[in-house]
């Protein structure tokens, strides 16, 4: 986490940085320690993720030539996992809107889940971005004043911003939070609350922009439609809920205490909405394309249905259809708040289902037919599978910690211990959870 | 453009090489094909005017392949001088100049030959700075059968794709690739 | 995620802690040297790259001194690399110049002869027989690209059939420079749309922004025999590019900004190339856009292209 804020009630300057220091030792340490369980998982996440780096250090060294990208299908898994991941981030922001909007009190108290997946997904979406990069050393290309970011034209200068910019109001806004609570001192709304609702609005322009990428390509008649940000949207607010609903079971099971029932009543009638909305989009693209017809619909065709014997994604975009549809059927039944089981596979459903259809089912489509209409086909190679395993295990690692330093301060466990020049701030209440 | 006008290189036109002779069939020691000069025997023979395509010549021609519409041999070979060609006014022209022979049908290949959109060409567009040599029409086309021959092309592109597509089978790019040091 | 976790620092209970904390310090030490060995490969890469490379700036960056430093960095890494002896030059546009190409459909016969010649001129990969030319063997009777193929391997001309060379159109409004994100790619005075292969990152966002399937990337170090290289190199066309860059069809700038034909026309048996300068109303390429039906490729999209096709009437 970076940039510390300052914290106004702070008493002396070094005091403050002395503390800050501690704090994040104090974090550090804690989401070090655990259980049996914990350290299983982080030992298999750390396997999956060498397993990556070495991958993606094969590829540097070797070229990209390892991945099975070609000059007719220039962008693969990478950027495919890079936009499900903005919109996953974005999806985040989905429970800081009611409970900030809305003034939903049981989501303020967790909402921090939302926001540590938005900065652990910004980092993976980055990480994907760099390893799809031929030329990884030349990064600093894109930073002022010694890069040359070429902003405003580019799109990708504007994501390359705002990106970055989510990335840092989110450590903030966790930072500052959290710290807060480790010192055992009510947070100033003054100091954060700008920043949350600016999260907000940053949120939807991280995928919007990124929806602009593609949808700005003249020569790219599947991207080229106005549909592409709203649905960007609607289907981050699918998969960004449904990861977090899971997050929440999880994380009380693992901290043992029950928390958030209210929370994910207000998450599903969400993805109720948004995987309706979604579903709607994609049925308004397919009509559109195939009742038109025409040369510009062939990437269509081929994506759902094959052109010309070429069919590598129509498997990859009817899963897709299929797993979101059912978890669509699924969130519909009033039995989704009692049953965990269907609340559950609707939600794991709908987020592969969106993985899919962001990633295999939209980037690779643009690129077959090519430009000059070539059908090359594209399955990803092993060396693009393994960096993509590796950077979801990284992903993984950086959410498990975060959420255990949170839950740590959260639940009194890591706080600040007597420090001579500041006496610690008094218990807070024993509430059942504790409101950040 | 320069605003003084320049000194321009010239633009150089191919000419057909040697003299006119016909391929006779026949192969040296080293085994050329032997190349005898028209006049050779049309000096003193008769050219016999119902002629018009190489086979039905008994001696010398039988391997010409003729295919150029329903001229016969005379319609430019110059009966009474075989080194030399004659246009359609029976004017006497050079070898050299049969650009201007064949412009009398192909009126709209010589105009675009003259303005630079047809025919192979060397050497620098900007004619201040070098020459340029350019084909005459006998370079590309046999006079005989002008029309361009079937040729085999090129090398075909190769995506760069490690999965081979079925019609196509593409060689793995990184089996290709530089041992590392 | 973990079970609930005991005291963090333990402070008060000393026999778990020390074995606790060997453990983890065993963990991290495991997992670092893993790590190491995991990336080792990229030690092995930034091997083959220099410090001058790594910090060069931008090519309008570069003062004239700087850049004749770096000419003869990139010359003496060719020796070193492929063992040829080079001259890397970087000839300004000329004023007054706009290059525009033309290309005669009628006449065209398909025998690859240009992207030969561009191969060859412009130092491609030879494993994988990259040419910035690919030409299409099409329908008679139908501009529907979807029919053609550029795969075609029987003697051509086929009677049915026509072919299209497509390379880099040189657009007036050129998206693959819209949407660089590090300004590596621009379009120079005399209309070439130009990369500068050392600060290109590889992003290929212009691969996937041209409509003309006019970019190349680099997904290995190019291979090339030291005998085949063509020596005659320009810094924004024709020298070998490095690994994980973007490049293109430059008109052969290295070629003709000293008043010289690109190599494919030189090397076209049908004479279907027109080259020369816009701006000069006396210039054969002006004559072509006057007195034939000239069209080009994907007008709709509003890019201007400098490449336009014609069919004698």
């Amino acid at each position: 986490m970076s940039a510390a804020p300052e914290a106004s009630p702070s008493p002396s300057r070094p005091a403050f940085w002395r503390n800050f220091g501690r704090f994040l030792g104090n974090a550090a340490l804690e989401s070090l320690d655990g259980g049996k369980l914990f350290y299983i998982w982080m030992f298999c996440l750390t396997a999956i993720f060498l397993v990556g780096a070495n991958a993606w250090a094969v590829q540097v060294r070797d070229g990209m030539a390892l991945s099975n990208m070609s000059d007719h299908v220039s962008w693969g898994l990478y950027i495919a996992n890079f936009t499900f991941l903005v919109g996953l981030a974005a999806g985040g922001v989905m429970m800081v809107i009611p409970a900030y909007l809305y003034h939903d009190e049981e989501m303020h108290d967790i909402v921090i889940i939302g926001e540590l997946l938005a900065i652990a997904a910004i980092i993976m979406s980055l990480m994907f971005v760099i390893c799809d990069l031929g030329r990884p050393d030349r990064f600093w290309h894109l930073l002022p004043p010694f890069g040359r970011l070429h902003f405003p034209v580019s799109m990708l200068s504007w994501d390359v911003i705002v990106l970055n910019g989510y990335l840092f109001i989110n450590a903030y806004i966790c930072a500052y939070l959290l710290y807060m609570r480790y010192l055992g001192q009510t947070p100033d709304p003054r100091w954060y609350v700008p920043f949350v609702f600016l999260s907000i609005v940053w949120a939807i322009s991280i995928h919007t922009v990124t929806a602009f990428l593609y949808c700005g390509l003249g020569g790219r008649p599947f991207w080229n439609t106005a549909l592409l940000a709203p649905r960007f949207l609607a289907s981050a607010f699918v998969s960004g809920p449904a990861f977090i609903v899971l997050a929440i079971q999880v994380i009380r099971q693992a901290v043992g205490r029950h928390f958030g029932d209210g929370p994910i009543r207000t998450l599903v009638n969400i993805m109720r909405i948004t995987i309706l909305v979604n579903l709607l989009m994609v049925v308004s693209e397919v009509f559109t394309e195939f009742y038109t017809g025409g040369a510009h619909t062939s990437a269509a065709r081929y994506l759902y249905f094959g052109l010309h014997g070429h069919d590598e994604l129509v498997w990859w975009i009817w899963s897709s259809i299929t797993l979101v549809a059912v978890a669509a059927v699924l969130m519909l039944l009033p039995s989704v708040f009692t049953k965990h089981w269907i609340l559950n596979t609707a939600c794991i459903l709908a987020f592969i289902g969106i993985w899919i259809e962001k990633g295999m089912g939209l980037i690779i489509p643009g690129f077959v037919p090519s430009t000059l209409h070539e059908i090359v086909e594209y399955r990803p190679s092993a060396i693009e599978w393994k960096i993509t395993a590796g950077i979801w295990a990284l992903g993984l690692i950086i959410y498990t910690l975060f959420i255990k330093i949170a839950a740590g301060i959260v639940l009194n466990r890591t706080k600040l211990h007597a420090i001579p020049d500041e006496p610690p701030a008094s218990e807070s209440s024993p509430a059942p959870l504790p409101t950040l | 453009m320069r605003s003084e006008p320049a000194v321009l290189h010239p633009v150089l036109i191919r000419e057909p090489d040697g003299t006119p002779a016909v391929n006779s069939g026949m192969v040296d020691a080293q085994g050329k094909a032997v190349e005898i000069a028209c006049v050779t025997c049309h000096a003193t023979s008769t050219p016999n005017p119902q002629i018009n395509r190489g086979d039905q010549l008994l001696k010398f021609h039988q391997g010409l392949h003729y295919a150029h519409g329903g001229l016969s041999c005379l319609s430019c070979h110059n009966a009474s001088d075989y080194s030399s060609l004659h246009l359609a006014d029976n004017r006497r022209i050079e070898f050299k100049d049969v650009m201007q022979l064949c412009g009398q049908c192909h009126g709209h290949q010589l105009e675009s030959y003259k303005h630079g959109a047809h025919g192979g060409m060397n050497g620098h567009w900007d004619l201040t700075r070098g020459p340029r040599t350019r084909n005459t029409c006998t370079n590309c086309h046999d006079p005989h059968a002008p029309k361009f021959p079937l040729v085999q092309p090129i090398f075909p592109p190769r995506d760069r794709i490690s999965v081979p597509l079925p019609e196509h089978p593409v060689q793995k790019t990184h089996e290709l690739l530089p041992k590392n040091p | 995620m973990s079970s609930s976790s005991t005291s963090g620092c333990g402070k008060e209970d000393c026999g778990c802690v020390s074995r606790r904390t060997v453990m983890k310090g065993v963990g991290a030490t495991l997992g670092a040297a893993a790590f190491a060995r995991a990336i080792a490969p990229l030690t092995e890469w930034v091997d083959t790259l220099s410090v001058d490379e790594f910090l060069q700036r931008h090519y309008k960056e570069l003062s004239l001194v700087d850049l004749k430093v770096v000419l003869r960095r990139l010359e003496k890494e060719t020796k070193e690399q492929y063992g040829a002896d080079v001259t890397i030059s970087d000839t300004k546009p000329q004023e007054g110049v706009k290059f525009g190409y033309a290309l005669n459909l009628s006449v065209c016969n398909g025998c690859r002869k240009c992207a030969e010649a561009c191969h060859l001129e412009n130092n491609h990969d030879r494993p994988s027989n990259q040419s910035y030319i690919r030409v299409f063997e099409m329908q008679k009777g139908s501009m529907d690209m979807e029919q053609g193929n550029a795969h075609y391997d029987k003697p051509v001309p086929q009677p049915d059939k026509f072919y299209m060379p497509v390379q880099c159109q040189q657009c007036e409004h050129p998206p693959c420079v819209d949407v660089c994100p590090v300004e590596a790619t621009w379009k120079e005075p005399d209309g070439i749309v130009v990369v500068d292969y050392n600060w290109c990152i590889g992003c290929r966002y212009c691969e996937a922004a041209c409509p003309y399937h006019a970019r190349r990337f680099n997904w290995t170090k190019p291979v090339i025999p030291k005998e085949e290289i063509n020596p005659n190199q320009g810094y924004l066309s024709n020298r070998i590019r490095p690994q994980g860059t973007m490049e293109k069809c430059t008109f052969c700038l290295h070629r003709t900004r000293n008043g010289r034909l690109p190599a494919c026309l030189e090397a076209c048996p049908t004479g279907a190339r027109v080259f020369g300068n816009l701006l000069d109303p006396q210039s054969e390429i002006r004559w072509v856009l006057e007195h034939k039906r000239v069209f080009i490729l994907k007008e709709d999209l509003g890019l201007k292209p400098q490449f336009f096709y014609f069919f004698d009437s």
